[in-house]
């Protein structure tokens, strides 16, 4: 593999992360409810066990997040 | 059932079990640094980092043959059961020790130099054309980013926010994990000429991994295709056998024409039938009891009401239900599933048509 193309493959992976780890606080304290209310009064620990999967699958849980946001 | 999330459902039982489980690995990891040591003692010694590596990767590649090996097990001999409630727990474990190896390896082979170690990582082997040099090193990643996937997601609110059948398709991936690990360890020891005791116990844990799974699923296939599948009436109702034939308080389980497995249970001298899939984690329901007027999952204990299929309150787990009817002494369920909560008609155990 070459320099470059390694060098791209990482930067877009830690921008893909760190958008995902910005995304998983705040999912795991706000958006967690409208998708699943048995989290609403779910220990610190338990969200915290959610963060490493949340900040990597993050666009499910935004695309969650968004439809369940509109069902009235 | 779902009351309400916690970190980690550990129970006396789950804590005993993780403890003896890291009792276990601190032995072994002992015990390998221990031998290693007397073995390449000396001028030839190796360093210590190399048998760190070693002994965390090869403890995780035994942690990992227990788990593909538990699920097999547990489908040939009831008596495997209890050690499958904590498989999730081990598949945590397993991807500690395995980062524990990755961050030693990285650290020791690629961390020195001026280089991002994961730069160096992906870039200074690049030679994927040739299976002498092959940069075993990225199928070690790409395993661990399986694992990594599959550990992050073990708990129960991504098995139900992701939907049980994603959430299934995911943590199939283990195999293709353990494919891409067989590649790391043979190639890996081809490049360093360490011998060929390590792709030799791989080889053997694969024998021993792919064996168990095909007497599983062959056991599986006999026992649908042999007694209680006898379908009757067009298709529509499948033959359960005599009432007594069912054991109290326990199930039979039938499989219906299209595949899918049909749980038929007696309990106080009644008969019904639900799907043999648990709403929780699709555990055998068939192989459970049951308890206090509840068919109770064998796996981690959810339960539900012969009659309707409904958890009782406060829980609001719903699995489908069968309708069933005694025609000439003998029990037969209809092979169409109902919706998950219908209530239905149990069968009385002593009568029926005749
Ligand atoms: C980023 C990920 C990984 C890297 C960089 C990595 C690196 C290495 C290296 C450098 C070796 C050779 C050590 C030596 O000098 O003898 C090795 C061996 C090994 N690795 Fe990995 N590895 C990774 C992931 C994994 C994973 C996920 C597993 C298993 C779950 C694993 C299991 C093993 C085993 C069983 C060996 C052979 C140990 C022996 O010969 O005794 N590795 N790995
Ligand atoms: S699978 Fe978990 S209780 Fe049935």
């Amino acid at each position: 593999m070459s320099d470059s193309i390694a060098s791209a493959i990482l930067l877009t992976l830690a921008a893909y992360i760190a958008a995902g780890v910005c995304f998983a606080f705040g999912f795991v304290f706000r958006g967690i409810y409208t998708i699943d209310p048995a989290a609403l009064h779910a220990p610190l620990t338990f969200r915290a066990v959610l963060i490493p999967g949340a900040a990597v699958l993050w666009p499910v849980l935004l695309r969650r997040w968004m439809l369940a946001g509109k069902k009235p | 059932m779902s009351t309400g999330y916690v970190a980690v459902q550990w129970s006396r039982h789950k804590r005993l079990y993780d403890a003896s489980v890291a009792i276990g690995i601190a032995i072994y990891l002992g015990a390998f640094v221990g031998v290693s040591k007397a073995f390449w003692a000396g001028e030839h010694g190796i360093s210590d980092e190399v048998i760190l590596i070693r002994a965390l990767g090869s403890c995780a590649i035994v942690l990992l043959h227990i788990i593909l090996c538990i699920g097999p097990l547990a489908r040939l001999d009831p008596r495997f059961i209890p050690i499958l409630y904590n498989r999730r727990h081990l598949g945590v474990i397993t991807f500690l020790v395995a980062l524990a190896h990755a961050t030693v390896a990285v650290g020791y082979y690629h961390g020195f130099g001026v280089l991002n170690p994961f730069r160096s990582l992906l870039t200074s082997n690049t030679n994927f054309s040739s299976l002498r040099a092959f940069p075993f090193e990225i199928l070690g990643l790409l395993a661990l980013l399986i694992m990594f996937l599959m550990a992050a997601t073990s708990h129960d609110f991504w098995l139900k926010n992701l939907s049980a059948s994603t959430w299934k398709r995911l943590h199939m991936l283990v195999y293709f994990a353990y494919g891409l690990l067989i590649g790391h360890v043979a190639l890996g020891a081809l490049q360093a000429d360490r011998g060929s005791i390590g792709p030799a116990l791989m080889f053997s844990g694969l024998c021993i991994v792919s064996g168990l799974h095909i007497a599983a699923g062959l056991k599986e296939y006999r026992k649908d295709r042999g007694a209680g599948t006898l379908v009757v009436d067009a298709g529509e109702w499948v033959d359960v056998g005599a009432p007594d034939e069912i054991p109290t308080d326990r199930a039979r389980t039938v499989c219906a024409p299209k595949g899918e497995r049909i749980a038929v249970f007696r309990s106080a001298g009644s008969i019904s039938a639900v799907t043999n899939i648990c709403a929780h984690q699709g555990g055998p329901i068939g192989e459970g009891k049951v308890i206090d007027g509840c068919i109770t999952c064998p796996w981690h204990g959810w339960q539900y009401r012969p009659q309707d299929g409904c958890s009782p309150p406060p829980f609001k787990e719903k699995i489908a239900t069968y309708q069933v009817r005694i025609v000439g002494g003998r029990v037969q369920v209809n092979a169409r599933p109902l919706p998950p909560g219908t209530p239905t008609t149990p069968a009385l155990a002593s009568g029926g048509l005749s």
